[in-house]
């Protein structure tokens, strides 16, 4: 699966959290980043056919960017302006991205309890985010569930981990985030990590964590296969 | 018991032993999954329990 993320922050050098997010992209040729004010300055004209070129190599379509007046930078806006046009990303005849992921990574300043009748904001992510939402439906392509990171610089360190893995995940993990589907992405990982990296007894402990959690999912597959005849 | 308390051992000292940032973050993402592994074992374990001593299976 290929993943393509456009970025739109047009100070992405003094943002904390996209700097963060950057150091975080897994290294591997199936992640694609593009960062819209790096390639465009707002006076040059957007390379349409160079843009649907890039969209239609890649499976899984991610927007990336700060929440502005609950909605994208005006760079992004200009983007689906001028690159997801009739005859390509929607028409009679031309479906180019039917049957791809489409999904966002947010940005947020305020907490998350405020998004929400009766919060400060008023209404949730979900009902804010719905022109994105209406474009996936319109293009064909599956909405995932968004990645929401609020208040990224109150965050523990702890904290910036978990979201370290969820980014990743977003980026290079299955549309599912079930326990299952969660336990392979790991395990994955876990197989690759690069071994000197780790203390003496590293490479010991790591087949045992590894072990650990195949034995858990043989564990729980016949637990549930006994549940379910009962 | 001993044997989940003796794996998250082991992951926090992996965790102190990592070089490296991103994988620190993979050791402590594994951990946090292993225990919500258990949780769950122990989740269907008590299901299946509750449907051995549910009541409608006493007429059977």
């Amino acid at each position: 699966m290929k993943t393509l993320v456009i970025i739109s922050h047009p100070e992405i050098d003094d943002s904390g959290s996209q700097q963060y997010l950057l150091s975080s992209v897994p290294q591997t040729e199936d992640v694609t980043i593009h960062h819209l004010e790096g390639t465009y300055s707002a006076s040059q004209p957007i390379d349409v056919e160079k843009e649907q070129q890039l969209l239609a190599a890649h499976d899984r379509i991610l927007f990336q960017f700060p929440f502005y007046w609950y909605s994208s930078p005006p760079m992004l806006k200009r983007w689906q302006d001028e690159v997801l046009l009739e005859g390509f990303a929607y028409g009679k005849r031309t479906h180019r991205l039917s049957g791809k992921e489409f999904g966002l990574i947010l940005v947020v300043g305020v907490p998350e309890k405020e998004y929400q009748a009766g919060g400060r904001e008023g209404f949730a992510i979900s009902a804010l985010t719905t022109p994105f939402q209406a474009i996936a439906r319109k293009t064909g392509m599956e909405y995932l569930k968004p990645l929401v990171i609020f208040q990224f610089p109150y965050m523990k360190e702890h904290e910036k981990m978990a979201l370290l893995i969820r980014y990743q995940q977003m980026l290079t993990g299955d549309k599912s985030d079930s326990l299952k589907a969660r336990e392979e992405w790991i395990v994955e990982q876990l197989e690759q990590t690069d071994r000197n990296l780790l203390g003496a007894t590293g490479d010991l402990v790591l087949e045992e964590v590894l072990s650990t959690i195949e034995d858990n999912r043989l564990t729980l597959d016949e637990l549930e296969m006994l549940l379910d005849n009962m | 018991m001993e044997e989940q308390e003796w794996i998250y051992e082991q992951l926090d000292k992996l965790f102190e032993d990592s070089r490296d940032y991103q994988q620190k973050a993979l050791i402590l993402a594994a951990k946090k999954l292993i225990q919500e592994q258990y949780e769950r074992i122990e989740q269907m374990k008590g299901e299946l329990d509750g449907t051995l001593w549910s009541p409608r299976s006493w007429n059977e």
